[in-house]
């Protein structure tokens, strides 16, 4: 049978690169010869690449089945003890718990929040663009800045906050923001809220933009309710995106450190305490580098599962 | 004849070296250390300070002064107070040698001992004859801030002490006095104990309230623990049962203790939980609080001293010069909290020029300059500083000042130093913040003793027993 992917030889090479008789010399087609540039190419960038994400976790892995703490460099393997110490660290799972409020509350408050945003950017309007730039300014902003700056904000004695609600109740309103438990959760909130909804408005100002107007002039047409048209034109539309921004803010907020350091440092005691605010007390100020290490691992097994149920459920992956 | 004329050759020679001996030694040891770091002049060594108004010593004074003297440039390195061990402990891990000198909290020189991190100072300080001028600095400093297991590890250089700052305007109004002494039976004076506190706090804040209450005080986290384990050892409380270590901090006294400290902030200003150095600071300053207790530097600002330096021009300025007096805190013990010692890092690459800085900095010479800087906040930690007639000319109230930091140093409880503190600190820390937000001090304080007592599990009961016990026996660990 005639390979038909095989060029015909090349009269001017020498019959030896010809594969003439008597040669074992296998000359490259063009297609395994851009393969292999392309390869060569985009090698020196995956092996750094592999360099600085896949050696920390398998020198993570590693240190976490050894002993290394403060006073002790012992790198003799210890077996699953600190896997096994996981299980009864209270504050661990507690710092889960806190991780997943502010999760399971701001993920939400920003799509729909940004969502209502986009639409409202959707047309054309004098200052559009001037708008849209000033409603970024937060997302710029470095996140320990905006928790520290929101501490000030929240002051009970000279921030704004305060004043502006006494005015409004017509009575002082000394209310301690990052010291009452009833009021610290919100503050963290507002303030993750107030950074990040932005971001999401800015992604799904652009999936918006991209909805099939013909589509939607239709449904007008037919006399389809806004709440028809929504679930049925633009959502379908948009999911793709709306997914993809779902995912990244969920995994940010699940790495949530910067905005709770300036406001609380995960007071008070531990009531606003995340995952990584622990583990960077465990790691970082009493040096239990092995059990960070574990708590990493733990952390990177749940993340992985929620991250492939998620695409999954998206249909992104195939 | 010959032999003669040998023994009197050999004691010439004997008595040449002793003269020229003891003029080498006639000179003081910042001047000896002057001299020998010439050696390495060009050379740049890396300090680790406590970031803000702290490094500003090394950056105006102490630093350009030691590269004139010597050609050694000294690069301060600023880090935040809370972040100080980790950098210390991560540089020392990391073999770097990126720091040469150190500024270590008392404190956790055992940790960071143990863990190799710091130079023994010993052989430098007999080579470059420091021992005698150790002696000079003030007994408590130097009997508990300086050595781990009888070795040097660093030179304490801040005298750190609580002390109580009161309204002396607002005592010795008579009408305060009389409606004071009918209501409670006793003279109104600087409280000798925390009822007396409570009781003259409440009176002034019922007269003066909302132009000034009775006391304020910092209550962030991070120093309030200080205050905590200094009211609950002046109490009678001891922090672990000395033959089980098992931790004793949730006991009556330190329920006792942690009750009264949140209902005193019935009495202070409004949001005191959160009340900083500063903001405490500044309400004391401008007449907001009558009592207040805090670290040294409070009484020199209060007096206004060096309110005129561009690098206090944050420090509001003093609406009570001349009208505070000095005093122990209730109990009359009060906490050495935190202060500094200077250590050289094992991992340096330039020791010996390490070691002459820090010899230099603590010397008698100098540090009586440094600790009269009006910007910087190192106190008075060597006897003749107490007594020094340039500091005593300050301000006319500054006798009574050092009397009191000098009673302080003597009567000061230390801050609790085992193996990793900073672990059973944190539990205090989050005890703090705790009791702020209303939770019940029982509860808290059984939290902080199984966090205590866990603590001590993974250290090694029997390993941590040992340290505790020689810390106890200190004569400032617990009152006598």
């Amino acid at each position: 049978m005639f390979n038909q992917s095989r060029k015909p030889p090349n009269a001017a090479l020498p019959l030896a690169a010809r594969g003439g008789v008597g040669t074992s010399i296998t000359i490259p087609t063009r297609k395994q010869a851009e393969r292999r540039f392309k390869y060569a190419v985009i090698a020196p960038a995956i092996l750094v690449l592999l360099l600085i994400g896949l050696f920390p976790l398998v020198y993570s892995l590693v240190v976490s089945f050894q002993s290394i703490t403060m006073m002790a460099q012992d790198t003799s393997f210890q077996g699953l003890a600190n896997y096994a110490r996981l299980l009864s660290d209270v504050r661990l799972w507690k710092a889960l718990g806190h991780t997943a409020v502010f999760t399971a509350v701001a993920l939400p408050a920003e799509l729909i929040l940004g969502l209502a945003m986009a639409y409202l950017f959707l047309e054309k309007m004098p200052g559009r663009q001037i708008f849209i730039a000033l409603l970024l300014l937060p997302t710029v902003l470095s996140p320990i800045v905006a928790g520290a700056t929101w501490r000030l904000l929240f002051d009970n004695r000279y921030g704004p906050i305060n004043q502006i609600i006494s005015w409004i109740a017509g009575a002082p309103a000394p209310i301690i923001w990052i010291v009452n438990p009833k009021t610290v959760y919100p503050a963290i909130l507002i303030c993750e809220i107030w950074q990040w909804t932005p971001f999401m408005f800015l992604i799904l100002l652009a999936a918006l933009s991209s909805v099939d107007k013909s589509q939607l002039e239709a449904a007008d047409l037919d006399g389809a309710p806004w709440r028809m048209t929504f679930f049925s034109i633009v959502l379908p539309a948009i999911w793709p995106v709306m997914a993809i921004a779902i995912l990244i803010r969920g995994l940010d907020l699940i790495r949530l450190f910067d905005i709770v350091w300036g406001l609380t440092q995960g007071g008070p005691g531990t009531m606003t305490e995340t995952i990584s605010i622990y583990t960077y007390a465990l790691g970082f100020k009493q040096f239990e580098t092995s059990y960070t290490a574990a708590i990493a691992f733990l952390v990177i097994a749940m993340l992985t599962i929620i991250v492939t149920w998620a695409l999954k459920r998206m249909e992104i992956a195939r | 004849m010959r032999r003669l004329h040998k023994l009197i050759l050999i004691a010439s020679a004997a008595a040449v070296a002793a003269v020229y001996t003891s003029a080498a030694f006639a000179e003081s040891a910042a001047e000896r250390a002057v001299k020998e770091a010439q050696k390495y002049k060009g050379t740049t060594i890396n300090i680790v300070w406590e970031a803000g108004l702290q490094s500003l010593d090394p950056l105006n004074f102490s630093g350009p002064k030691w590269e004139q003297l010597t050609g050694i440039h000294v690069n301060v390195v600023e880090v935040p107070a809370g972040e100080m061990f980790t950098k210390i402990l991560q540089d020392y891990r990391g073999g770097a040698g990126g720091y040469d000198a150190l500024n270590v909290v008392p404190s956790w020189m055992p940790d960071l001992a143990a863990a190799g991190a710091l130079e023994v100072l010993d052989p430098y300080v007999d080579k470059y004859g420091y021992r005698e001028e150790l002696q000079d600095i003030a007994p408590t400093y130097r009997d508990n801030q300086m050595t781990v297991d009888g070795k040097i590890y660093g030179f304490p250089d801040d005298g750190d002490v609580f002390v109580l700052y009161y309204r002396k305007d607002i005592f010795d109004d008579q009408a305060n006095k009389d409606a004071f002494k009918t209501k409670f039976g006793y003279e109104l004076a600087p409280p000798k104990t925390w009822k007396q506190f409570e009781e003259i706090g409440q009176f002034l804040t019922d007269k003066y309230a909302p132009k000034m209450y009775g006391a304020s005080f910092f209550r962030n986290p991070d120093y309030t623990q200080f205050m905590f384990q200094e009211r609950f050892r002046n109490e009678g409380g001891k922090f672990f049962d000395a033959d089980t270590m098992k931790a004793t901090v949730n006991s009556d006294i330190g329920v006792k203790v942690l009750t009264q400290m949140r209902d005193e902030n019935k009495f202070m200003p409004p949001g005191v939980e959160t009340f900083g150095f500063v903001e405490n600071l500044a309400a004391f300053l401008s007449g907001q609080s009558a009592m207040t207790i805090s670290w040294p530097p409070y009484g020199r600002w209060a007096a206004g001293y060096g309110q005129d330096e561009k690098a206090l021009n944050w420090v509001p300025k003093s609406q009570i010069a001349g009208k505070v007096g000095y005093a122990l805190p209730p109990g009359g013990h009060p906490e050495l909290a935190l202060g500094f010692a200077l250590s050289v890092s094992s991992t340096s690459k330039h020791k010996d020029a390490a070691y002459l800085f820090i010899q230099w900095l603590n010397s008698k010479d100098v540090s009586i300059e440094r600790v009269q800087l009006p910007y910087a906040l190192r106190d008075p930690f060597r006897v003749e500083h107490y007594t020094s007639a340039e500091y005593l000319s300050r301000w006319p109230d500054a006798k009574d000042y050092l009397a009191t930091l000098k009673l302080g140093s003597e009567t000061g409880l230390l801050d609790l130093s085992i193996i990793q503190t900073d672990k059973y600190e944190e539990a205090l820390r989050q005890a703090i913040s705790a009791l702020w937000s209303g939770e019940d001090p029982k509860s808290i304080l059984d939290k902080v003793a199984a966090s205590w007592d866990a603590t001590t599990q993974q250290v090694g009961i029997e390993k941590q027993k040992k340290v505790y016990q020689s810390w106890a026996a200190k004569s400032g660990a617990y009152p006598k």
